[in-house]
């Protein structure tokens, strides 16, 4: 590696110190209260896999180059100098880490992996050497958002062709629109993802409510996100946050995706909407008595995976239960405790690389199986699509004879008339 | 081996204490003058008040008596015992009333305290030495430990030596002149501390701990003054 390229990734690890992330970097102990938490760890034994392990090999570098001591006395922390061949170690353990954050559960001072493995993603992309595809639909997401009238016209197309599923789940008043899309003035803006099984299951369940609602004409997965880069994460959330400002809603519904929730809830910034995870919309509205659904739609026992993304890092808890409690009288919890949820080994933008991670994903995820295999569960609900995925990933490959389902279809399928 | 002496248990004790004060307050004000990470750093579900709860996870290390109990009890009889320490060597610079709620000698204990935390600090040395601690450790820790088992180790036989032992040579009024007349900054050896049978356990004593001191602010140790932050950002 060139001085050059090295003295620029530098600075963007420079970028990234503030308070938060300098509590992290000073002060491991490298106890090891962490071995257990990791699902990947705990699935494939190795230590490479530990949080405190991947966590030591950033801090390395800045114990090396933003710490006196690394230029004093280096071997006293193992300080490790920017190299290629530390470049593909921050890529092991950038892209072998979800994100889940249930290490910092475990961690007695709290230490956030996930913020660590964001400093390893930033050099990565600095360095080029991040995985491309996640670049290009960030970029792809970006472009979007400048030139939306290029995609307006086929994405109108595409939902009117919806509107007629939708409505056999729900019949719509005669002349309103099952799909409302633009509608300045609506309450709620609902941000789906790019597929049918996003929207229509929602609409039906918005139009059941009588919700005075708008669909966004982005998808609202955030792939900045995934792969780690702060201005396109930005950006590709600046396009919803403008566009419900300009129909002046009063709430920002997501859909079912982990991350677009998180970083839509938390980094969105003070706004005159609120924002909500379409599972807290649906129990509202269950509360509000606003839709009734049927409990003998659902045969056998429930079990429910909690997005990390959504429960233990957004605190959509209670929610998702209040719902299956109207969906079913045979639901199972999977631990005691949400905040002991194994990772369904999928986030952190994995899925999203699909094939090229599969055989990692269903190595790292045995702990997962066991754990839903440990209820006696006939269906899996969720409530992201990135769990979704790979939860069916897993459900092929470790043959588990479980059905893994939206729990927005689940309600939409239970809607009663 | 009287000037090593001296150096030992004076100038370098100055230097020592400088070099922890002045290093320990210019990092925290470093580090606590970045700027705030944008978002929260939040577990769910939280539990209210905030404060108390991160109070209690930064004294208390519910997580670790969770998943490792046995190391639970040698980090809380570790830091107890340290506390109980620290509070020790302030009593070596005259009577404080409050640390005489519980009428004691100095100091506190009877020696069992310097006993115990020499067994935690074994304990945590030899956790390092099996897989996967030791994977993940680096030399730092173990020099932190060896040195703070050596502080500890010196420290208490002086304190053994009187009460179990009847060695009454080098007593505590003996440490009170040596310590008042640095904190007065006319410093004073007597000859107690210097040229008695146990003299060499002080200065090994005070050696280990300079060296520690100046290696404070540097280190992983810095989690005493971070953790109860840190844990406040995960509480929320």
């Amino acid at each position: 590696m060139d001085e050059k390229t090295r003295d620029d990734l530098l600075n963007l690890f420079q970028s990234k110190l503030n308070e938060a992330m300098r509590f992290y970097l000073e002060t491991c102990t490298r106890c090891g209260v962490c071995t257990e938490a990791c699902h990947v760890h705990a699935s494939m034994g190795q230590v490479k896999y530990i949080a405190a392990y991947r966590s030591e090999i950033v801090r390395r570098l800045y114990k090396k180059y933003f710490k006196g001591r690394g230029k004093v006395w280096p071997s006293v922390g193992e300080a490790k100098d920017l190299t290629d061949m530390a470049l593909e170690e921050l890529y092991e353990a950038a892209y072998s880490c979800t994100g889940c954050r249930r290490c910092m559960v475990y961690c007695p001072f709290g230490i956030d992996t996930q913020q660590l493995m964001s400093i390893a993603k930033l050099l990565l992309i600095g360095a080029s050497a991040e995985p491309e595809i996640l670049t290009l639909l960030a970029d792809t997401s970006i472009e979007k958002g400048k030139s939306l009238e290029l995609f307006k016209e086929g994405f109108l197309e595409g939902i009117k062709r919806l509107e007629a599923d939708v409505v056999e789940k729900w019949q719509t008043q005669a002349g309103s629109t099952p799909i409302p899309v633009d509608a300045e003035g609506a309450d709620l803006l609902y941000v789906a993802l790019a597929g049918a099984h996003s929207i229509i299951p929602a609409a039906a369940v918005f139009n059941a409510a009588g919700e005075n609602w708008t669909l966004s004409f982005f998808e609202a997965v955030n792939f900045g996100a995934f792969v780690g880069d702060p201005s396109k994460t930005k950006l590709i959330l600046d396009r919803i946050v403008n566009e419900a400002n300009r129909l002046k809603v009063k709430e920002v519904c997501i859909c079912e995706c982990g991350t677009a929730y998180r970083v839509m809830k938390q980094l969105s910034g003070k706004q005159p909407f609120k924002v909500s995870s379409i599972t807290e919309v649906h129990a509202r509205y269950l509360k509000e008595g606003r839709i009734k659904l049927d409990k003998t739609k659902l045969n056998g026992r429930v079990t429910y995976h909690d997005p990390c993304q959504i429960a233990r890092n957004a605190g959509v808890i209670d929610e998702p239960r209040y719902i299956l409690h109207h969906l079913t009288d045979d639901f199972r919890e999977m631990t005691d405790d949400p905040r002991y949820n194994w990772c369904c080994g999928g986030g952190g933008g994995l899925v999203a690389l699909g094939e090229d991670t599969l055989d990692f994903r269903m190595k790292s995820s045995k702990v997962k199986v066991d754990q839903v295999q440990a209820t006696g569960a006939k269906i899996l609900a969720t409530a992201c699509e990135n769990c979704h995925t790979q939860l069916s990933n897993l459900n092929d490959h470790y043959k588990m004879g479980v059905d893994v389902k939206f729990l927005s279809s689940m309600i939409a399928d239970a809607l009663v008339q | 081996m009287e000037t090593v002496t001296y150096i030992i248990l004076v100038p370098m004790v100055y230097v020592a204490f400088a070099v922890f004060f002045i290093g320990t307050t210019v990092r925290l004000i470093k580090i606590f003058r970045e700027p705030r990470h944008p978002s929260t750093l939040q577990i769910f579900p939280e539990k209210r008040p905030k404060w108390l709860w991160a109070i209690s996870d930064t004294f208390l290390f519910p997580t670790v008596r969770r998943h490792k109990p046995v190391l639970w009890v040698f980090l809380l009889a570790f830091h107890i015992g340290v506390f109980l320490l620290i509070i020790g060597h302030l009593e070596l610079f005259g009577d404080f009333e409050i640390f005489q709620i519980i009428p004691h000698e100095i100091f506190l204990g009877k020696g069992f305290v310097g006993l115990v935390v020499a067994i935690s600090l074994l304990y945590f040395l030899f956790r390092r030495f099996t897989s996967p601690v030791r994977e993940l450790s680096v030399p730092e820790d173990y020099y932190l430990l060896i040195l703070l088992f050596l502080i500890v180790l010196f420290g208490s036989q002086m304190d053994w030596a009187r009460r179990w032992y009847l060695y009454g040579e080098l007593g505590v009024e003996h440490y009170r002149d040596y310590l008042s007349s640095l904190l007065h900054l006319s410093p004073e050896l007597p000859i107690e501390v210097t040229d008695t049978g146990h003299s060499f356990m002080l200065v090994l004593h005070v050696f280990f701990a300079n060296l520690f001191l100046m290696f404070f602010p540097f280190s992983q140790s810095m989690h005493s003054f971070l953790s109860l932050p840190m844990n406040k950002l995960r509480r929320g």
